[in-house]
């Protein structure tokens, strides 16, 4: 187990800057997920600190070591692949036990370990299978077993999930959790499945085109989102736009905005500020002088029923906003009907832009 | 992640891997070309006690008389023949295996077209002779068929070096055709069908070009070999079997001139990279 | 287009013919083989008479001896050098690595005959001279184009995903190489050095030009014998070698077809 860090690395490929500049780092033990769309370099990040590629420039601290320049096998580290990239011509067992043979581990010893590490999968009786006798889930263990086994400084994961349909994705979700608990072991998690990355991890890193863009715990990136693409890219967001006052953003339309007090310092000029679609109330417009906080008067355009939840697309000063209401058995609002929306200040998040 | 970035870099970690069979090849195939092309302008062979010098005669002696620009058209044209047969005959074929016939039965044929090019080139010529000798059982069976007596005798004529040439190469131009046939989807026909069009048109607006790159390519690997051809105009040509690639022989073994061997088979590959030279665009289309 | 009805029964038809077209000229000579007649009269009387006589030949047997001498060694030489230059060409990124590529193909184009008199001149001039050794040299270079082409195919069905994981477990190059690469490359490995033994035991032209008179490999013998004047010795060794390397061929087929897939 060990703590890992990325100081100041760049990569670039000819013109393209794959990685810019990107420093973080990964606690001792825990569970960071790298989120980003494509393109953004969550995996050349992940490849740098595997040591598949060498950084151009900037260091790579693993264990308090620099390993920069340390080639992947001379690295102790755990990787998963997307496809999993089993040994075909292997059996499980001997998938498992390759790291340990070419370490040149005793037999007995091997044969140990490779136990252990298949009951920690739940995998014990498969041992003498082929890859290609496995189904999805099942290799995903394979894999995670093959990758735990040589007691790696850190397990390196590169959307290890993607291949799976949505239900195995979700108990494979649960399923690596409680393995990396029980092993204790610093884990980076490259996805560009937000949902992924909020139930998964403990801290997540946003990249967006070579650059990290924030970081921190699911709850604070969701929370407070420094930027647009943060609000939008983790979860949906409503992003209101206009001009800094005392106490929020006044919109074009001279509508004030309130928003949560900010320990950042004050911003002026141009901003946005971000709502989360179910953060908002839908209110009759008769019942709007009831309320306290933040408010502003719409049309329904659009409602799409998703059983437990229905989403609203509410015109209002020729932008169209999104509302989430939990279906709870109240009475629904037509397409066309003028309604108001409302939601605390605490719920509105200032970002410069 | 491009393979591109996961490849690594630089040649000095392939060399150890790479060197032993290039240096091979340059010594056997590289080296010896160059040097064919320097002793093609030599007098005589660069041996102890010879005098030589640097010429052009060899080839003055290429251009001055009709005799090596006739045999080499002559070998031009039985490569063309050749071509167009192995077109007329492999095509039809190509086209069967690869929408008519379906699984086990394809493969299976498919490999039995494939195999005897496979077999020993010169004993396959050989059999040929068996068949087609006065006497032999293409006479004897037609004879013992015919109420009439004729005597088929193509053993040592144009026709027979035509027969077994096509036998040789013709398995080439299956394969090619049938890759390429193989690889159009049959919605494509269909379709062509539903807009209107005839068998006719659907193979000559569809089918053809489409199949085109493997028709070059099954013509380009039957030419070239057949222009340089010289065992088979030997055996079954006899007296007629005087081509270019004969004449190249008999420098070599039988009058010793080798310098003018060589710059009859340097003129020889300067026609054959022409050629490859020119189908590359085809063929490079058909990579695509 | 689907043909229909007797257009498909034409279809079958016409294949069949090319079928005895490209067969029976060999079967023909196999029947002869085993004929009496010298001069290849039917009707047909069985014998293995030919096939005895060819047992007492001693100038076909040494050279069907330089034959299978010369092709097992190309084939060992022609499969390790062309199955590590194929590896390397696979991993490796570089400068020049497409012009390695496309210098694979002359040996292939470029007609044997040419190929054949430019390497008695070389070897000549160089003082490599004529001669089994000379034979040998020429086969590997011939066969090394195949090996090198029927590997990298092989190559492209591998996933660069399998050598990484083996290097993050800590594999070494060799390890790695040795573990996870060449037993997936394997049937092509195979199906490669079947082609390399193929090439250089049906090879002629090339063999024929750098052949001394008495040490020559079988093709360049049967060629000298079949100048001399046909007789049914020529059928038998002829018949034997067909069923030879066909039956290699089929052999190569099979690997490389069901090898393929797994």
């Amino acid at each position: 187990m060990a703590e890992v860090r990325v100081e100041n690395v760049s990569r670039s490929f000819g013109a393209h800057k794959a990685l810019d500049d990107v420093s973080i780092a990964f606690p001792d033990g825990g569970f960071y997920a790298l989120l980003g769309p494509s393109g953004s370099g969550k995996t050349t990040l992940l490849r740098q600190i595997a040591g598949f590629d060498f950084p151009d420039s900037g260091r790579i601290v693993i264990d308090g070591k620099g390993v920069e320049r340390v080639p992947v096998e001379k690295r102790r580290i755990g990787m998963v692949f997307q496809n999993y990239a089993l040994f075909p011509n292997m059996s499980v067992t001997d998938n498992v036990a390759f790291g340990l043979s070419v370490r040149g581990v005793s037999r007995a010893e091997i044969a140990g370990e490779v136990q252990r590490a298949l009951d920690l999968v739940q995998l014990g009786g498969l041992g003498e299978r082929r890859p290609h006798q496995l189904s999805g889930g099942q290799r995903q263990r394979v894999a995670l077993a093959r990758a735990i086994v040589i007691r790696p400084q850190v397990l390196l994961l590169d959307e290890p999930l993607s291949a799976l349909d949505k239900a195995l994705r979700v108990d494979m979700q649960v399923e690596l959790k409680r393995i990396q608990r029980e092993v204790g072991i610093t884990t980076i998690f490259v996805t560009h499945d937000q949902e992924e990355a909020l139930t998964m991890s403990d801290r997540i890193g946003i990249l967006r085109e070579g650059r990290l863009v924030q970081e921190g715990s699911p709850e604070e990136i969701y929370d407070h989102p420094v930027s647009e693409f943060a609000a939008t890219f983790l979860g949906d967001a409503n992003i209101l736009r206009g001009e800094a006052t005392e106490t929020g953003i006044r919109l074009g339309d001279g509508t004030e905005i309130a928003t949560r007090l900010n320990s950042m310092v004050r911003m002026t000029g141009k901003v946005s500020c971000a709502v989360r679609p179910e953060r908002i109330t839908i209110l009759p417009a008769s019942a709007a002088a009831s309320t306290t906080g933040n408010r502003l008067a719409g049309r329904v355009s659009k409602r799409i029923f998703a059983g437990d939840s229905s989403t609203y697309f509410v015109e209002r000063d020729g932008q169209t906003i999104k509302v989430l209401v939990q279906n709870a058995g109240q009475i629904p609002f037509d397409e066309g009907q003028d309604i108001v929306l409302t939601w605390s200040p605490e719920s509105t998040v200032l970002i410069r832009t | 992640m491009t393979s591109a970035q996961a490849a690594r870099k630089g040649i000095r970690p392939a060399l150890p891997l790479l060197a032993p069979a290039y240096l091979w090849l340059t010594v056997a195939i590289f080296l010896p070309l160059s040097a064919m092309a320097f002793f093609s302008f030599m007098t005589d062979l660069p041996m102890a006690g010879r005098e030589w010098s640097l010429t052009l005669k060899n080839y003055a002696a290429f251009f001055s008389t009709s005799l090596y620009l006739t045999l080499l058209w002559s070998s031009l044209r039985l490569g063309l023949e050749v071509t167009a047969w192995c077109l007329v005959i492999g095509f039809p074929a190509a086209y069967v295996l690869a929408k008519v016939l379906k699984g086990r039965a394809r493969e299976a044929i498919f490999l039995l077209v494939i195999l005897p090019f496979w077999s020993n080139g010169l004993v396959r010529i050989f059999s040929w002779a068996m068949v087609l000798r006065e006497g032999g059982i293409l006479d004897t069976a037609l004879n013992a068929v015919l109420p009439f007596t004729v005597s088929i005798d193509l053993m040592y004529s144009y026709p027979a070096v035509i027969i077994g040439l096509v036998h040789s190469y013709v398995p080439y131009m299956v394969l090619t055709c049938y890759l390429t046939l193989q690889a159009i989807d049959d919605s494509l026909i269909e379709a062509a069908r539903s807009l209107g069009a005839s068998r006719r048109q659907v193979l000559r607006r569809l089918i053809l070009p489409l199949a085109m790159p493997g028709i070059v390519a099954g013509a380009v690997l039957i030419f070239v070999p057949v222009v340089g051809s010289f065992m088979e105009p030997r055996i079954l040509g006899g007296r007629t079997g005087t081509f270019y690639g004969t004449v190249i022989e008999d420098q070599f073994v039988a009058v010793f001139n080798w310098p003018l061997g060589a710059a009859l088979s340097f003129i020889l590959l300067a026609v054959v990279l022409l050629i490859l030279a020119a189908s590359a665009p085809i063929l490079r289309r058909a990579q695509q | 287009m689907k043909l229909t009805g007797w257009l498909e029964g034409v279809g079958r038809f016409y294949v069949g013919l090319l079928l005895a077209f490209l067969y029976l000229p060999i079967v023909i000579m196999a029947l002869m083989s085993f004929n009496a007649s010298p001069f290849y009269q039917l009707p047909f009387e069985w014998t293995t008479h030919w096939y005895s006589d060819l047992s007492r030949n001693n100038q076909l047997l040494t050279a069907t001896l330089n034959s299978l001498r010369i092709a097992v060694m190309t084939t060992v030489i022609a499969t390790i050098l062309g199955t590590a230059a194929s590896i390397a060409l696979y991993r490796y990124d570089f400068r020049g690595k497409r012009i390695l590529q496309v210098l694979l193909f002359p040996p292939i184009a470029i007609p044997w005959l040419i190929t054949g008199t430019a390497m008695l001149i070389f070897f000549y001039g160089i003082g490599i001279g004529r001669g089994l050794h000379a034979i040998l040299l020429g086969h590997v270079a011939l066969a090394l184009p195949y090996v090198i082409v029927v590997v990298s195919a092989r190559l492209q069905t591998f996933a660069p995903e399998l050598e990484e994981a083996a290097r993050s477990l800590g594999a070494s190059q060799w390890q790695v190489t040795r573990r996870v690469t060449l037993p997936w490359i394997m049937p092509g490995v195979i199906a490669g050095a079947l082609f390399a033994f193929a090439v250089s035991f049906d090879q002629f032209v090339v063999s024929y030009f750098l052949a001394t008179p008495g040490q020559g490999t079988l093709p360049v013998e049967i060629y000298a014998a079949i100048r001399k004047g046909f007789t049914p010795e020529i059928n038998a060794v002829s018949t034997i070698i067909i069923v030879v390397s066909m039956g290699l061929m089929l052999v190569t087929a099979r690997f490389f077809k069901f090898g393929g897939d797994r």
